[in-house]
């Protein structure tokens, strides 16, 4: 296995505010990460940063595939090899959902209409909501939109996804069909990086889990480890906040 | 053609009632008289801005001789007859002729001079007289006794066009940057103006036979009293000495400065009631294909410069949110000055000023011009509303999907912002068509500018009641248009 994603001391700061603090990570391929933590604690500013949505701080790096992640030519290179997700979905409430999943292929890769017609009804099959193609995305439930969402960035065929809370402006009972998706891109290899409030599916799913607070890495290893027995007080409490109610 | 005519009379009539019904006289208020102010040496401003003149003379000494206190109010030549019909004003004067179709709808007293048109060019331009103006443009003033006999000669004479304006000054200036080859006005305005300029001068004399008068409402009892006192003022020898005062010599005998003739009778062709005067079913007829091929210019004018506006606004609107910092700045200095400027002023510099360094633009492209440079500024505002309205998420993905700026704009961005600019922009188009009326000022036929001309020639205000209407029926669909697509778009989907 080798490192696909590395952040090397990486910070962050808003004016005077520091978001990030030297955050280390090395990302194997393959690899489904969770990150959790507090509200705040900067974990969708890390991932943000991977590709490039937020800009780090100048002494720090960050590589994907190798490529330093930084403005300029190669940037595209690496947003076409990372996918995201958001937590509002962005859906182009424009286009049909059909239309939604073919349009970065044919702008980027030159796909046919056609070739990227067959990928992206391919992928909502996978996604399970292949009957919504023509419809718009307003015409479709919080959860069919986000597995459309997912849709999209794996049609980029990236090397690896990042989820930005993907099930936190979903109304409880779409989260189930979302997770399920994660889940079977888990299953299926993806490179997985995805910040989440669900600590059953970072249970189930990670490989590995990071916990953050106030923009540092506190304690990470094998979810049972950090699930069951955490070292850090801070990792903890946030545990029996979320765990126990 | 008949149906739609009786609509629009019923249509006035009721909207105009309450004016009708609460219309009144009083003989003890002064007495208001419009001028063409500029007209030399008839009326025009002295160095102390105090308005002087022949007419202005005579006016004053008739008021004093019928213990009436004067008022003088500036009004363009063509805006007179309106004034006079509707009693804004009670009397005109601005060398205007007597004519058979003016005698149907206004009063005029006896004359007091007899004028001919004449034809002013630029000395060394090679023209000197009348016929060698074929495939030329000449001037007139809109509606007045030059441009009434230029539109009747155009064939024989061959002129290419005929440009008419609003009075002396714009066409003098137009003269002198060679923008005209002749301009053809009232001879002794232009003798007079022409005195101290070398460069100018009048070359020819036609011979059109006008006799200038004042000019009262249909009917109106002070055309009576004026007219005796002409006579009086013609027998104390005091409209002679004017003549003397203006022209620096008295007035032959046989002229109507120096003998008393009758008052001019009415033309009674045409009863004058309301309805006549401003809804006039012969001048209708006569001038409708005159407002037709105004309003084909308008839309041209309107069109080119929408199209050109829309184009010049989203360049400016991408450049103002995502250039290079100067041209930020240059930007938003742009779209904030000229949504500053009166487009009327702009017109005027663009016209005018812009042949002194060699560009020297045609009515047509120099309206199309400042209408362009203006709805530009609009319009990048628009944009810009439209493009900020955009939530950042749909940034966001588009970025992280790899799309490069093109087609994140192309593709994502502008198409959903297009949806919400679609009742401002349209709101924009209508106010660039109500502004290309403000066209006529550099001489061009659009169709104010050809109703307003009708209206002169004609002496009745109709053409631009008609007009008026034209613009509804054109205009009116879009504004509801308008008002259905913002209800659409508040309802319907974000």
């Amino acid at each position: 296995m080798s490192t696909l994603i590395k952040l090397e001391n990486i910070s962050k700061h808003y004016g005077s505010f520091q978001a990030l603090t030297d955050i280390n990570l090395e990302v194997e391929e393959g690899e489904v990460i969770c990150v959790i933590g507090p509200s705040g604690s900067g974990k969708s500013t890390m991932i943000r940063c991977i590709n490039l949505l937020e800009q780090y701080d100048d002494n720090g790096t960050i590589t994907v595939d190798d490529i330093v992640v930084q403005k300029g030519k190669n940037l595209r290179e690496v947003r076409a090899e990372v996918g995201m997700v958001f937590q509002n979905f962005n859906l182009f409430p424009h286009l049909t959902i059909l239309k939604n999943i073919m349009l970065a292929p044919m702008r980027t890769k030159g796909l046919s209409a056609a070739d990227a017609k067959i990928k992206a009804l391919e992928l909502l099959n996978k996604v399970g909501i292949a009957e919504q193609a023509d419809k718009y995305p307003a015409q479709l439930s919080g959860g069919q939109q986000q597995r459309v969402a997912i849709a999209r960035a794996l049609a980029m065929e990236p090397k690896a996804l990042l989820f930005d809370e993907p099930t936190s402006a979903l109304d409880p009972e779409m989260v189930g069909e979302v997770l399920d998706v994660i889940q079977g891109l888990a299953n299926y290899g993806v490179t997985m990086i995805v910040v989440t409030h669900e600590m059953g599916f970072a249970r189930k799913v990670a490989d590995r889990v990071i916990f953050m607070d106030s923009g540092k890495i506190i304690e990470q290893g094998e979810p049972n480890d950090i699930f069951d027995s955490p070292k850090e007080i801070r990792t903890q409490n946030f545990l029996k906040a979320v765990l126990t109610h | 053609m008949n149906k739609c005519f009786s609509l629009m009379k019923f249509l006035l009539i009721a909207l105009l009632w309450p004016m009708i019904a609460s219309a009144q006289d009083a003989t003890n208020d002064p007495i208001i008289v419009g001028a063409n102010i500029g007209n030399v040496p008839w009326e025009f401003q002295d160095t102390t801005g105090a308005f002087v003149g022949f007419e202005v003379d005579l006016v004053k000494e008739i008021a004093k001789r019928l213990n009436r206190e004067i008022e003088i109010l500036n009004v363009p030549f063509n805006g007179l007859f309106a004034a006079v019909q509707s009693g804004r004003i009670d009397m005109a004067i601005s060398s205007i002729a007597i004519t058979e179709t003016r005698l149907s709808t206004v009063s005029f007293t006896q004359p007091y001079y007899d004028s001919d048109q004449s034809l002013t060019v630029r000395v060394g331009s090679g023209i000197t007289s009348l016929n060698d103006l074929a495939g030329k443009i000449v001037a007139a003033d809109t509606g007045a006794t030059g441009d009434i006999w230029a539109t009747e000669n155009q064939q024989k004479y061959g002129f290419e066009e005929i440009r008419r304006y609003e009075g002396l000054a714009p066409a003098m200036l137009d003269l002198e940057i060679g923008r005209i080859a002749g301009y053809i006005s009232d001879i002794p305005a232009l003798q007079y103006y022409t005195k101290d300029k070398p460069h100018l001068q009048v070359a020819e004399r036609i011979k059109t036979g006008g006799k200038y008068s004042l000019m009262l409402g249909k009917n109106s009892p002070l055309a009576i009293e004026a007219n005796a006192i002409v006579t009086i003022l013609k027998e104390e020898g005091f409209i002679n000495a004017l003549h003397e005062k203006w022209f620096g010599a008295p007035a032959e005998a046989s002229t109507s400065t120096v003998l008393v003739v009758g008052m001019p009778a009415a033309n009674d062709n045409l009863i004058l009631d309301f309805v006549d005067t401003f809804l006039n079913k012969q001048v209708f007829l006569d001038t409708y294909p005159m407002l037709i091929m105004g309003l084909i210019t308008t839309i041209q004018l309107g069109a080119l410069s929408i199209i050109t506006g829309l184009v010049l606004g989203l360049i400016l609107a991408l450049t103002r949110l995502y250039g290079l910092k100067p041209l930020q700045y240059t930007a938003k200095i742009y779209i904030d000055v000229f949504r500053s400027i009166p487009l009327l002023v702009l017109l005027i510099i663009i016209f005018y000023a812009l042949p002194f360094v060699g560009l020297s633009l045609s009515p047509f492209y120099a309206a199309a011009t400042a209408l362009t440079i203006v709805s530009g500024a609009y319009t990048a505002e628009i944009f810009r509303a439209g493009i900020e309205a955009i939530p950042k998420g749909q940034f966001e993905a588009s970025e992280a999907l790899g799309l490069n700026y093109r087609h994140m704009m192309g593709d994502v961005i502008l198409p959903q912002a297009i949806k919400i600019v679609i009742p401002p922009l349209t709101n924009n188009c209508i106010n660039v068509i109500k502004d290309t009326a403000l066209a006529s000022v550099v001489a061009m036929p659009d169709l104010l500018k050809q109703a307003t001309q009708a209206q002169a020639v004609a002496a009745n205000p109709t053409p631009l009641i008609v007009a008026a209407v034209i613009y509804l029926m054109f205009l009116l669909p879009l504004v509801l248009w308008v008002s259905r697509l913002e209800v659409k778009f508040k309802v319907g989907d974000k």
